[in-house]
This record gives structure tokens, C-alpha cells and sequence, in this order.
């Protein structure tokens, strides 16, 4: 009737069920996935991923579920949707494949058209993303230096 | 007897799996296999149920003996307590 896996890793539930089910962990794929709120269905890898696939892999001890950039010798450029900086992923490292994901309670395939468009999107606009994340930064870095000029840290000594 | 709060059931390829959301996941790593009556049982105890109460609505449900039903309730219960899925 009921069957809890609460102590095996995510590679091994992988192995056993042909298929992990869980919650979601962190920002790195925001907008399209919430920490803690959203959960994803991932299947093991059985061939070579495919640009805008979501790989679940093993960095250190952490599971990461980023998007495929593109696929290169031996591995795979790699980033999550809401990241700036580009991972190359061994092969080996890949656990795992998103097939499906349930957000905001709502159950989407990633092999619906909308979704596609979604993560082409995504990539498409990157450029522009990281331009005006740059420009928030050195808009607030001014902010912080005016603000340091007109009120200064007062001296302790 | 009534389930914790942050346990959402999600259906994949036709098979009911429970999942931790919220502040649950950071304490709750893993999943919850469940077959058809599981996921009815687990549905019935999202809200405050006795034992009596669950074997009634399983007997409603489905077409079995009230005793195969009471074994059920309690063996499910019980595992749900043992487990500490429950409030």
C-alpha cells in the first residue's frame, strides 16, 4: 500500500524505481522552478542529452538540475535558467534527465511546445538578462558610493 | 488521526507518489510510493479521521471485506505513525 525511500540517494531511487520524484531546491532554475514549492519528475539518462534538456547531476555532493546549453565532447555546457556563469559537465556526471515537472501544482511534459518555447526563450534572452544584471550592479555600486560620500562611517577610535 | 502538513500527491505514469514541499523538504528526503488505495487512504487522512472512519470509507470505496479493510486501515496507519507522516 505504501513504500517510503526516505534514506536512499536520488541515484539509487533512480536505479530502483526508474524514476525520481521530488521537490525542488534552490533559484537556479527560477523562474520556471521555486524553491521548495515546485517538484520535478526525472528519469535516468538512457542517451545522450540534447540542448534544452534539464540534466540532474552531481557536483561535489550536491544534485544541480540545470539546463543543456549544448552538448560537447565527452560532456556538456551547462547553466541554470536563472544563472550567469557556464558549467562543462562530464558525462559521467549526469544522473538524470527532467521529464516532467508539476509547478504552481500544475502538471507540465517537457516535451509540450509551450515549454519548449519557454526554454528557447530563455536561452534567446539571455544576453539581455546578463546586460541589465550588470547594470543593476554597477547602478547600486553608485547608489552605495553617493550614499558613502554624503554619510560617511563614523570612526570608532 | 490527521497527516502533517507539506506532503502533496502528485500522479506519474498513472502511479500515485507523496512528496515534502515547503519547510517539510528540508527535514523529508524522499518519496512515497502509493497504490490506488493508498493514495485514497492518504487522501481520507489529509484530514482529522479515525481508524473506524477510514475502514468505512475504504468499504464504500471499494468492494472488500470490512475485516481485510480494518488490516488495512491499521497496517497503513500504523505505518504512517511509525514513519511520523502524521500530526
Amino acid at each position: 500500500m505504501m513504500e517510503s525511500n526516505q534514506k536512499l540517494k536520488i541515484e539509487d531511487v533512480l536505479e530502483q524505481n526508474g524514476m525520481y520524484v521530488g521537490p525542488t531546491v534552490g533559484v537556479s532554475m527560477l523562474p520556471m522552478l521555486k524553491n521548495r514549492r515546485d517538484t520535478v519528475v526525472i528519469k535516468p539518462k538512457t542517451k545522450r542529452l540534447k540542448r534544452l534538456d534539464v540534466a540532474l547531476y552531481k557536483r561535489g555532493d550536491a544534485y544541480v538540475l540545470h539546463r543543456v546549453l549544448y552538448p560537447i565532447d565527452g560532456g556538456y555546457i551547462i547553466r541554470g535558467d536563472n544563472c550567469y556563469a557556464d558549467e562543462n559537465v562530464p558525462e559521467e556526471a549526469i544522473l538524470g534527465v527532467l521529464v516532467e515537472f508539476f509547478r504552481k501544482g500544475k502538471h507540465v511534459l517537457c516535451t509540450d511546445k509551450k515549454y519548449i518555447k519557454y526554454a528557447e526563450r530563455r536561452l534567446k534572452t539571455y544576453k539581455f538578462r546578463r546586460f541589465f544584471v550588470r547594470l543593476k550592479g554597477k547602478i547600486r555600486g553608485i547608489c552605495r558610493k553617493i550614499f558613502r560620500t554624503f554619510f560617511p562611517k563614523k570612526s570608532t577610535n | 488521526m490527521k497527516l502533517k502538513k507539506g506532503f502533496v500527491i502528485r500522479v506519474v505514469g498513472g502511479e500515485s507518489v507523496v512528496v515534502p514541499v515547503g519547510e517539510l523538504s528540508k527535514t523529508f528526503h524522499g518519496m512515497i510510493n502509493l497504490n490506488e488505495t493508498g493514495a485514497f487512504l492518504w487522501k481520507f487522512y489529509n484530514e482529522e479521521h479515525t481508524v473506524e472512519e477510514g475502514v468505512a470509507a475504504l468499504c464504500g470505496e471499494y468492494d472488500v471485506a470490512p475485516e481485510q479493510a480494518e488490516a488495512d486501515v491499521r497496517k497503513f496507519v500504523e505505518t504512517l505513525q511509525a514513519n511520523g507522516f502524521t500530526e
